[in-house]
């Protein structure tokens, strides 16, 4: 499967043109207008919105004008557009996408030690090639400096999980 | 599933080493959760007592300080709430924690939280620039009256305390100024220093830099007496030649800004006494009145009964206020 | 001469072996919390504070002043290494930074971002030095119009010469402008664009979204041309860095200039992170020969360091002599003076001279003692790079999301951090440029707020932004930046068509 630069133009400008849309009915609420003491608390956001919303679809359309005069170039015999993903760098990417995913989920669930200590022990294994007790000995190092650095150190707590109270460490 | 067991593994092998909590009161370290950004007045009165609970070993468990100072400090109260029930988060504030709900939509209410105790007191005063033509308060309002809506008046934030005396001075006396929220006392009383406003209500440290200076000069606290003996700070005045504003007919009794600490609502009993007499021999430290001094905060300690008759006559009057001036959202 | 004399006085109290060890201290603790996206000098300094209760004010000022130098260089080396900012500052530095690491020259952009932070760091302890009595003075002179002033200066010598597509530099300013008016709105007391999530109450935080549009965003991209960095540094050797010196008094009218913008900055209350945007945009309006800014120039790396440090030390000014901190850290520090006693104010030079005096000699020998540690630390940095993708590459993202956490001790952030790495990962391919983003958010509250500020003042007349010659200069200066380099390129362009026809 390839994504071509086209869809991920047509994705980003939809994306900023609902950003834009948003602040437009978050300040809508609080009241836009110019007061004897200057603008409204949603002033700003209002009109800086309506820029982003017309900024959005002048994006849009262009990519569509660029797509339609490459499909025509193409269809003339000359090169296609550029791919902005290929299957493979796509596979790449997705892969690592997941990861990370499954990385915040478990981090947010079972802490931020567990969550990182799996993650970059998987990562040695699966992509280092590592043997797994050695990309166990990564993860759990990693995450013994990160405890020693952050919460031993500077006294920063991190984000913990069910796992640690049950070894007396809050 | 393989990640969790990985993950399982190395927690385990990682946290084996380490000794296990032992004792019960409290358990675990402690999070104080201040609701101001790092070096404001909160984060001072937070880490002072932090200080003096870790020096006099009065609470031998870690205790962590979390700003938490989003939202004018609601996001330290939506924490509390969402850690109902914990007794290790102690939050340190003001008199926001009640008034905050009153004037925007948060989600969260006064009650999410219960007092522990409140500490100090800061004072509030009416301050201007050194050369301006008022010597009294009544000098700056007459001059208000003159010109209705004219005289740029500073203050810390919006809604917030320094907008609220504002409001009620006028309230009071019928004059009228243009109030002009900036970011931090300090701020404003660089603001009124450079002759941008032409007064301010600053808490006394946020402007004894520039009085000491001679750039800006208080006219008169709102407080039922005036403030405790110092050394003289500039031209041989100090604290306590400060009048009242009552004694130059300002009919403002008082106003005082309550340094105040809370627990999240379904903490315990005894746990709640555990901080009170921890904070108690705070009080009663050599460092905790050094500190009072510095800043010069008036000290007190409220808790139980008293603190609660405090925080409701606090939060009738000042909502009374909001109302007046048409800020409480309902 | 007074000042001079009193320097003198300073070096005595700065120079003793045990304010010698604290400023090593110091800076190596600074150092660490520098590289730490997300634990940065604010935090660190702020942690340090209970352990200063036992020193005497000047040795602690010493020891927290010496931990933010340490903070602001080691922000820089995970910038140009990986493209992470590791203090907001840094952001700039990575620009350029980045590409000359990338092409294999990791050393020569580390030593040229240490020794103009270094630099910048002496020009604006110079002039604290010179002028200590007279800059606080004129910075009394700055009220809300003269803010706003500053702030829209700072944006037009950035936005003004910008060479990406008009119209995707404005989806990107205007997104920033958005993020940053998230939350509490502090002149009008008002809770913005929240859609009732208690998450985003306390704002977007400008750290969480550059780690995730700069640190996370280079990997994906990194990820997507195969798993490896491109372009490893082979061999770090001390020749390199001492090749790095010798060429940089070439740069010295970049570095004059940028060292200049950066005082400007700190003095008025730009702060750092908007000097180091700034001068950056200046540098890169008056080159006009060369490779373009953004592919490694050595130029686009000494500007915003040398203006980011001056813009550093200078802002020690208005906080010892007005009470007000042009940066966080700053902020942080001056609660640390009110704990020990001090009262920040025009009166500390003259009821203090030891404290004051003791710190600014010891601001400059920290700043050296700083540029060596530093610059000692460079092989062990490049070396990082050598460590094998499926190791480092996972362990940065780890650091991102941790960084992300400790910000403001949120997991919703960690979500943000995931987002913005896409947002990030996908303006870069689609040429949105992403500094326009971050310049907004870093100023446009503040400028918002000032711009409110100042139409409460004059009752809704914009005429107060001309209203005396000190901000009528700004705005001025200001909207000829925005424009003179639109119209000298539309010059050019009807010039160099003549010819040809």
């Amino acid at each position: 499967m390839t994504v071509r630069r086209f869809h991920a133009e047509i994705g980003t400008a939809i994306g900023t043109g609902a950003l834009g849309l948003a602040a437009v009915i978050g300040a809508a609420e609080l009241g836009y207008g110019w007061e004897e003491s200057g603008p409204q608390s949603g002033y700003f956001p209002f009109y800086v919105g309506l820029i982003l919303i017309g900024a959005s679809l002048w994006n849009l359309v262009a990519a569509f004008l660029r797509h339609r005069s490459a499909q025509a170039h193409a269809a003339a015999g000359g090169e296609i557009e550029e791919p902005f993903l290929d299957g493979e760098r796509l596979g790449r990417l997705g892969r690592f996408l997941a990861a990370m995913l499954v990385f915040v989920v478990a981090t947010l669930t079972l802490g931020i030690y567990v969550g990182s200590a799996g993650y970059i022990a998987w990562n040695a294994w699966r992509q280092g090639g590592y043997r797994l007790p050695v990309a166990l000995v990564f993860g759990i190092g990693f995450a013994a400096a990160l405890y020693l650095i952050f919460e031993v150190a500077f006294l920063m707590p991190l984000l913990k999980g069910p796992i640690e109270p049950l070894l007396g460490i809050y | 599933m393989t990640l969790r067991n990985i993950g399982t593994v190395a927690a385990l092998a990682l946290l084996t080493a380490l000794p296990a909590a032992a004792e019960w009161a409290p358990e675990r370290p402690l999070e104080f959760v201040v609701a101001s950004g790092a070096g404001g007045g909160t984060d001072n009165f937070a880490r002072t007592i932090q200080s003096i609970l870790t020096k006099d070993k009065i609470i031998d468990r870690p205790m962590v300080v979390l700003n938490k100072g989003g939202g004018s400090g609601a996001e330290a109260f939506l924490y509390a709430k969402q850690n109902a029930g914990d007794p290790h988060k102690v939050i340190f504030g003001t008199n926001n924690v009640y008034l905050l709900p009153h004037i925007a939509k948060l989600a969260y209410k006064a009650e999410d939280l219960q007092p522990v105790a409140a500490l100090a007191m800061d004072e509030f005063l009416i301050w201007v620039k050194a050369d301006a033509p008022y010597q009294t308060a009544g000098d700056l309002i007459e001059a208000a009256k003159a010109e209705p809506g004219k005289l740029p008046f500073g203050g810390s934030q919006s809604k917030d305390t320094d907008e609220t005396l504002v409001a009620l001075i006028e309230q009071t006396t019928g004059a009228d100024f243009k109030y002009v929220p900036f970011n931090g006392g300090g701020e404003v009383g660089v603001q009124l220093a450079g002759g941008h406003v032409v007064a301010n209500v600053n808490n006394p440290n946020e402007n004894l830099g520039q009085w000491q200076a001679g750039a800006v000069r208080p006219l008169c606290v709102f407080a039922p007496q005036r403030m405790a003996e110092s050394e003289p700070i500039h031209d041989g005045k100090g604290w306590h030649d400060i009048p009242t504003c009552k004694e130059q007919g300002l009919e403002i009794e008082s106003y005082q800004m309550p340094r105040t600490v809370w627990v999240p609502a379904g903490v315990p009993e005894e746990a709640v006494a555990f901080y009170r007499d921890a904070l108690k021999q705070v009080t009663d430290s050599q460092e905790w009145k050094d500190y009072l001094g510095k800043t010069s905060q008036t000290g007190a300690f409220l808790t139980g009964e008293e603190l609660q008759t405090f925080i409701a006559n606090s939060e009738a009057k000042t909502v009374e206020v909001f109302k007046a001036e048409g800020w409480s959202g309902e | 001469m007074g000042n001079f004399d009193l320097l003198i006085h300073g070096f005595g109290i700065a120079i003793t072996p045990m304010h010698l060890m604290l400023m090593v201290v110091g800076v190596l603790l600074g150092l660490v919390v520098g590289v730490l996206p997300g634990l940065g000098a604010p935090n660190g300094v702020s942690l340090l504070i209970p352990l200063t209760f036992t020193l005497d004010p000047t040795s602690a000022i010493i020891l927290l002043s010496s931990m933010y130098w340490g903070a602001l260089f080691g922000g820089s080396t995970t910038s140009i290494l990986f493209n992470i900012p590791g203090e907001p500052s840094s952001v700039a530095t990575t620009f350029d930074g980045y590409p000359m690491a990338r092409a294999g020259q990791s050393t020569r952009a580390l030593t040229l971002a240490f020794m103009s932070a270094g630099i910048g760091a002496l020009l604006g302890v110079i002039v604290i030095t010179l002028l200590a009595g007279w800059a606080s003075n004129f910075a009394l002179r700055f009220g809300a119009p003269e803010y706003f002033a500053v702030y829209f200066l700072a944006f037009a010598a950035f936005i003004g010469m910008g060479s990406a597509a008009p119209v995707k530099t404005v989806v990107s300013l205007a997104t920033g402008l958005l993020l940053a008016s998230v939350g509490m709105d502090n002149v009008t007391g008002e809770v913005r664009l929240t859609f009732g999530f208690s998450d985003l109450l306390g704002g977007i935080s400008f750290l969480v979204v550059v780690i995730g549009l700069f640190g996370i965003g280079e990997l994906l991209a990194t990820v997507q041309e195969g798993l490896s960095f491109r372009g490893v540094s082979s061999r770090i050797d001390l020749r390199d860095v001492l090749r790095t010196i010798a060429e940089l008094p070439r740069y010295w009218a970049t570095s004059v200039r940028s060292g200049l913008v950066g005082i400007w900055m700190g003095i008025t209350p730009g702060g750092p992170t908007a000097a180091s945007f700034m001068s950056y945009g200046i540098a890169r309006q008056s080159s006009r020969k060369g490779k373009p800014f953004g592919t490694g120039r050595p130029e686009g790396i000494i500007a915003p360091e040398t203006a980011d440090h001056s813009a550093g030390t200078c802002a020690m000014l208005p906080m010892l002599a007005l009470g007000v901190p042009s940066s966080a850290t700053a902020a942080v520090m001056m609660g640390g003076l009110m704990i020990w006693g001090l009262t920040p104010g025009p009166m500390l030079f003259a009821t203090k001279p030891d404290f004051v005096w003791g710190l600014i000699a010891s601001m400059y020998i920290s700043n050296v003692v700083g540029v060596i540690l530093v610059l000692l630390t460079v092989p062990m940095f490049a070396a990082l790079l050598r460590i094998p993708f499926a190791i480092i590459g996972p362990m940065i993202v780890a650091i991102c999301f941790v960084g992300g956490y400790t910000v403001s001790s949120a997991s919703f952030d960690l979500w943000l951090v995931l987002v913005f790495g896409l947002v990030g990962y996908l303006f870069t391919r689609l040429d949105y440029p992403l500094a326009p983003l971050v310049l907004s958010m870093v100023l446009g509250h503040k400028a918002e707020n000032a711009f409110h500020q100042s139409m409460i003042l004059s009752d809704g007349s914009l005429s107060v932004f001309f209203s005396n010659p000190l901000v009528g200069s700004i705005m001025t200066l200001a909207l000829a930046l925005l424009i003179l380099p639109k119209l000298l390129h539309l010059g050019g362009r009807l010039r160099r068509r003549q010819p040809v026809e």
